[in-house]
């Protein structure tokens, strides 16, 4: 019996495409794919029917065909749903199509239907799902990597002064890492002085505040002094408004006066070497004296 | 184990080399305290470079220590805390906020040296 | 069963052959300096309170595996006379010996997950884990 369900698809691939083509087209006006061309759109509809009855006719599953069409929706990141819809509405099309086949239908035949019909759509459906979560894995875990990276650069700027910004939200973990990027720093650049910037930390919690408070003890546990510079206003607000007690290290508004500061406390001034108002009176006295 | 104690000048330097067990480390503490009436020493670096577990019993004696020779007359520096040992000590919640720290035995004798005479 | 690391806490010297067979253990698996620090700073302060208040105890390691993911446990056991208050040792600065009471709530930060059992009485049972990165 089951062979008479292939034959009747196979038989009637011509009528079950085309049905299948008018309900995916219908369902695509409240859809994910709305970015992409009509033209587009339908020269992949026709591929993927085409991959389906391939499969179907080599004897259901999975065929290199589908799985190197499935890839390629990955790549071009193509909705996952898009394939599943069409699967589904795949597997309702080849059921109405063979019952309206048949006028009289005993309760066996039909679940043979549905069994036939099953085998084909769901090791598909499974293995396109099984895909496409491995790649948003794979994605992810790159991600991961990425954030790690840019996680905490520290930059010696001077002898004896170094600069790390902190850029993005602070969970705990990236916390412990950032501390451990710090110090280990301030040792192997020899820093008096870390400027910790949180210009790019856009909010300022009890928990980043805990954090940064920290970090910037253990920076003088180790021997060095911490300055925090880059503190808005709105920062400068939640802090005192959460009752955070930031006294026990000095705060600067700006990465500019706090470097000013470092460079205090490294014993160093900085000098002009000519003031632009000599030069412009120099100037001035050549035009006068030519 | 006794723990070394070097004088240079009316400084005493120390470079703590051993896993301080609590005996060794109250013998340190009792060692340096004689060392400073005797010497009369006004600056103590403490170098802890090759030490790379401080819990909170060793940390009370350390803090004591510094304590101590402060009423004695002796600035103490503790130099070259590890960056693991400082994240412990801070996870653990011991802060050693009164104590003077420099990144290495050169830092820690010029700071001393910064508030002998400064 | 696998025989497990284990360290008897008798005398203050224990302390230190505990924190350094846990150490050796973390750096088997893996783990960074940093958290060499932590494990063996926690062994220290478990071992520590077995030798000030229970007088004898033992540490005991074991690798432990969820879902994939590495860690160390450690546990610490003694039949000492337990403890009376488990929420006033939990609170950061109490301490009964004159120490810095930074012991047991420091445990729980240097760890991943810290458990207790204690009753008055009976003695203490402590573990904790810690997961490599």
């Amino acid at each position: 019996m089951p062979k008479r369900v292939d034959r009747i698809v196979l038989d009637n691939s011509d009528v079950i495409i085309k049905n299948w083509l008018k309900i995916v087209s219908e369902n695509r006006q409240n859809d994910y794919t709305s970015s992409i061309s009509d033209e587009l759109f339908q020269s992949t509809n026709r591929e993927f029917v085409n991959v389906i009855f391939d499969s179907l006719a080599s004897g259901g599953g999975l065929t290199k065909e589908l799985e190197s069409f499935s890839e390629r929706l990955v790549n071009l990141g193509w909705p996952l749903s898009y394939l599943t819809d069409g699967l589904q509405t795949f597997r309702r099309v080849t059921i109405d199509f063979v019952l309206s086949q048949h006028d009289q239908i005993d309760t066996d035949f039909f679940s043979v239907i549905l069994d036939r019909v099953d085998t084909w759509v769901d090791p598909i459906i499974n293995k396109l799902v099984n895909e496409y979560s491995g790649s948003w894995e794979h994605t992810v875990s790159l991600q991961r990597v990425a954030l790690q990276e840019l996680s905490a650069p520290l930059i010696p700027v001077m002898r004896n002064i170094t600069i790390m910004p902190l850029i993005g939200t602070i969970d705990t973990e990236r916390a412990k890492q950032i501390m451990e990027n710090l110090l280990t720093g301030v040792i192997k650049h020899n820093a008096e002085v870390v400027l910790i910037d949180i210009t790019g930390v856009p909010v300022v919690d009890t928990m980043v505040a805990h954090h940064i408070i920290q970090a910037a003890e253990a920076v003088r546990l180790i021997g060095a002094k911490c300055i925090l510079v880059g503190i808005r206003p709105e920062i400068a607000q939640t802090i005192v408004n959460l009752g955070i007690d930031l006294g026990k290290f000095p705060t600067k508004s700006s990465l500019r006066k706090g470097f000013e500061t470092a460079l205090e406390l490294t014993g160093r001034t900085i000098q002009r070497e000519k003031k632009q108002e000599t030069i412009v009176e120099d100037i001035m006295n050549q035009l006068t004296e030519g | 184990m006794r723990i070394p104690i070097l004088k240079l000048h009316n400084y005493l330097l120390i470079s703590i080399q051993i896993d301080l067990d609590d005996q060794s480390a109250i013998q340190f503490q009792e060692d340096l305290l004689n060392k400073i009436y005797k010497s009369g020493a006004t600056g103590v670096v403490i170098d802890l470079t090759s030490v790379d577990i401080i819990d909170s019993f060793i940390a009370k004696v350390l803090g004591d220590v510094v304590t101590m020779s402060d009423l004695m007359g002796a600035k103490v520096v503790l130099t070259g805390i590890q960056p693991a040992v400082a994240m412990t000590l801070i996870e653990l919640g011991i802060h050693m906020q009164d104590v003077q720290t420099a990144l290495d035995l050169e830092q820690g004798l010029i700071k001393l040296r910064q508030e002998l005479e400064g | 069963m696998e025989l497990k690391p284990c360290v008897n806490i008798r005398q203050e010297w224990d302390i230190v052959g505990a924190r350094q067979l846990g150490r050796e253990k973390a750096k088997e698996l893996g783990f960074g300096t940093v958290d060499q620090a932590r494990i063996a700073t926690a062994i220290s302060e478990l071992a520590r309170n077995i030798y000030l208040y229970a007088g004898i105890g033992k540490v005991y390691f074991e690798m432990v595996d969820h879902l994939g993911k590495k860690g160390l446990k450690i546990v610490a056991v003694d039949e000492g006379p337990g403890i009376r208050d488990l929420s006033q040792v939990m609170q950061d600065g109490y301490s009964t010996s004159g120490g810095l009471g930074a012991g047991l709530p420091g445990v729980k930060r240097l760890m991943d997950t810290f458990e207790i059992n204690s009753e008055w009485g009976e003695g203490t049972e402590i573990s904790a884990v810690k997961w490599v990165r």
